[in-house]
């Protein structure tokens, strides 16, 4: 089954969570992600543990353009797959 | 000079051409393989030359590279390297860092290098092409594609040692990024120090195993031009597979049965950190024969951590190789003897900061630093220690790291003065490479360093050679995860937020524990501190705006942010904040309060 977004912005806010070893208190779609202070690399872990719960693959070069929370998790959408 | 490999690196590919078994692998993102045997390395890299020199790309032309694949990046600076032109390595733009500062470093270093062609990739262009715009010089944006077309005539350059191979630019100031001249008689000559008399190189059974950037000299020296002078297949992964799953780099081990490999010290912290035990099913690591570790301050606890996490799986404590390098010397300056595995130095902290290095025990606790050896020079190569007023210190003197030989580089492309300032000739008649980074020699009584892990006995590196421990450094450059930073550079992007006046703004490393107290034992990790000047009332959205705008633009996250009241940051007698001393008073608890602590 494919998650619906807010099962995804959870999912991100959790894993977050983890691997910022810091609460994130009010996380939205339109959260810019590096104004939560998480840097290239901790992104990337970020995008890698949700890549393993979810079993997908987010390709590199499409990484780059993710600003907010939102443009991940529509990436995330794009990846799973449609039937479920 | 050196004797034992080809004196340049076409020279070397040249003697690997016959190989169509061996080469290089490029594992990609979804794990499937690309097999490059030395044989169609030298093809591709002799028709992407010809293309250069088609297109007009003379000998000493400046190439510039912005290519994320690590095939290509390969093929294509070996094809710039074959006709005699001189790649200058860029990094790709990395996730959400802004895109406008990504654009500024993609401009500065194209343009200090006086590079005419650019090549990147259809995935790349569209984040490369924006910065052109200020960079005049650019007469040609070329695609990688363009490049696997049949070669359009024979390549005929011939490539000497005294010629400059590449430029590689230093992590350093965005404003004013200095270009490392590295000619291929520097390669050759750092390729046989490290790779025969560093690592004793076998070429019937040794194979190294890499996730770092190849933009970067570890990565790009280390296990691509080391490598081809000494005929070692190596297998790639790309960087941010290792980021987002730290297992890959040790199942990519496991499954090529790897011998060598090497990581700045955050790594082996990440995959101690993130490893489960679980993940060690199945995985033998027995085949690990150098387990190096450079590019930044590296802690005896975190080889501990790592050590203790992936013995069960077969690791052999014995392969860790610490070793002390900078790009301006090529590549590497020191290095552990190999199979001896690490080993520390005890110190009196006290005595440390007045520049002694007095043994001590590790009962002292609190009193006592641990330093982990970085090992002693290769052949043909010296490494001494001298005093600000640049006299030769004796063992366990602490001054600043100095280095000759044939690997140090010929100096700062177009930067005399820059050149000057770190490139010296001393009393013998040598060119000196002064690092900039504080240590001393010491033989030291070398402690056996894992000796309860998996019942192995050994100990530490060879007795009688002076080892180089690292103990800080003279500039102010703060290393995080193996990357430098200016401190100008963080404080010119929080100079510019409102509220905050420029030149009221100090940043800062310190080296924190988990618990972030600071430490100075080797234990912690270092993380940037940002002090500002400005008003009380408004610390806490000035505190956030910093976070923000050092996330966005310098892609950091800032650790603490300490506001402190106008005109209250130490300054020198013309008026400029002084980092050395702020940073003591923050790790004192002497800053001017009252002090908003915004870390949680």
């Amino acid at each position: 089954m494919a998650m619906s977004r807010a099962d995804l912005l959870s999912m991100f806010q959790k894993t977050a969570t983890e691997i910022a070893e810091k609460e994130f208190k009010s996380i939205s779609e339109t959260t810019i992600i590096s104004e939560l202070g998480i840097d290239s690399l901790g992104m990337l872990e970020i995008v890698g543990a949700m890549e393993r719960q979810l079993k997908i693959q987010i390709p590199d070069e499409s990484l780059a353009g993710i600003q907010t929370v939102k443009d991940l998790i529509e990436l995330v959408e794009k990846r799973q797959s449609p039937v479920g | 000079m050196p004797s034992l490999v080809a004196p340049t690196l076409v020279e070397a590919c040249k003697v690997l051409a016959h190989k169509n078994d061996k080469g290089f692998v490029f594992v990609r993102a979804d794990g499937t393989e690309r097999f490059c045997s030395f044989q169609t390395i030298d093809q591709e890299a002799t028709r992407r030359g010809a293309h250069f020199a088609a297109r007009g790309v003379k000998r000493g032309d400046r190439v510039a590279l912005v290519i994320p694949d690590p095939d290509e990046f390969v093929l294509t600076f070996l094809g710039a390297i074959y006709a005699g032109a001189v790649p200058v390595p860029m990094y790709p733009q990395l996730t959400f860092k802004n895109v406008e500062s990504y654009h500024d470093t993609v401009a500065h270093i194209t343009n200090a290098s006086g590079a005419k062609v650019l090549v990147t990739t259809e995935s790349t262009k569209q984040y490369v092409e924006p910065a052109l715009a200020r960079a005049p010089k650019v007469k040609e944006l070329m695609l990688v594609s363009a490049l696997h077309e049949p070669a359009p005539g024979p390549l005929d350059v011939r490539v000497t040692p005294e010629d400059l191979a590449f430029l590689q630019f230093t992590s350093g100031s965005t404003s004013r990024p200095k270009g490392v001249i590295v000619t291929h008689g520097n390669l050759a000559a750092n390729s046989e120090a490290f790779m025969i008399h560093g690592l004793g190189k076998d070429s019937s059974v040794d194979k190294g195993v890499s996730w770092l950037p190849l933009f970067h000299d570890m990565g790009l020296i280390g296990f691509v031009i080391g490598p081809l002078f000494t005929d070692i297949p190596v297998v790639f992964l790309p960087t941010a597979s290792f980021v987002r799953n730290p297992r890959v780099w040790l199942d990519t081990i496991h499954k090529h049965r790897g011998t060598i490999t090497y990581a700045p010290n955050f790594a082996y912290a990440l995959v101690a950190k993130r490893l489960k035990d679980k993940d060690l099913t199945g995985l033998d690591l027995s085949c690990m024969r150098i387990t190096g570790c450079g590019a930044e301050p590296i802690a005896a606890k975190t080889l501990r951590d790592f050590s203790e996490k992936v013995v069960p799986a077969g690791f052999d404590p014995r392969s860790f190789l610490p070793s002390y390098g900078m790009a301006e010397a090529t590549l590497a300056i020191t290095f552990v003897k190999h199979g001896a595995g690490f080993h520390t130095d005890v110190v009196e902290k006290a005595e440390l900061t007045k520049a002694i290095a007095k043994p001590t025990s590790v009962d002292q606790g609190e009193d006592a630093q641990e330093l982990v050896g970085c090992g002693s020079s290769f052949p043909e190569h010296q490494v001494a220690i001298v005093d600000e007023h640049d006299k030769l210190l004796g063992e366990r003197q602490v001054g600043q790291i100095i280095t000759t030989g044939p690997s140090i580089c010929q100096g700062y492309f177009e930067e005399p003065e820059l050149t000057a300032a770190a490139f010296k000739k001393r009393d013998d008649g040598k060119i000196w490479l002064y690092s900039g980074d504080l240590g001393y020699l010491a033989n030291g009584e070398l402690m056996p360093p894992l000796a309860d892990i998996n019942g192995l006995r050994h100990s530490g590196g060879a007795v009688g050679t002076p080892q180089l421990y690292i103990c800080g450094r003279l500039k102010d450059i703060i290393i995080i995860r193996g990357r430098n930073f200016y401190p100008s550079d963080i404080e010119w992007v929080v100079s510019e937020l409102p509220g905050v006046r420029r030149g009221n703004v100090v940043a800062f490393g310190v080296t924190v524990d988990a618990v972030g107290n600071h430490v100075e034992d080797g234990t912690g990790e270092e993380q940037l501190i940002v002090c500002a000047e400005a008003t009380q009332s408004e610390a806490a959205t000035i505190s956030e705006q910093v976070r923000q705008a050092v996330a966005a633009q310098i892609g950091l996250s800032v650790y603490k942010v300490e506001i402190v009241p106008q005109g209250s940051l130490p300054r020198t007698s013309s008026g400029k904040p002084q980092r050395r001393k702020t940073k003591q008073m923050f790790v004192d608890g002497t800053l001017p309060k009252p002090r908003i602590k915004t870390e949680d």
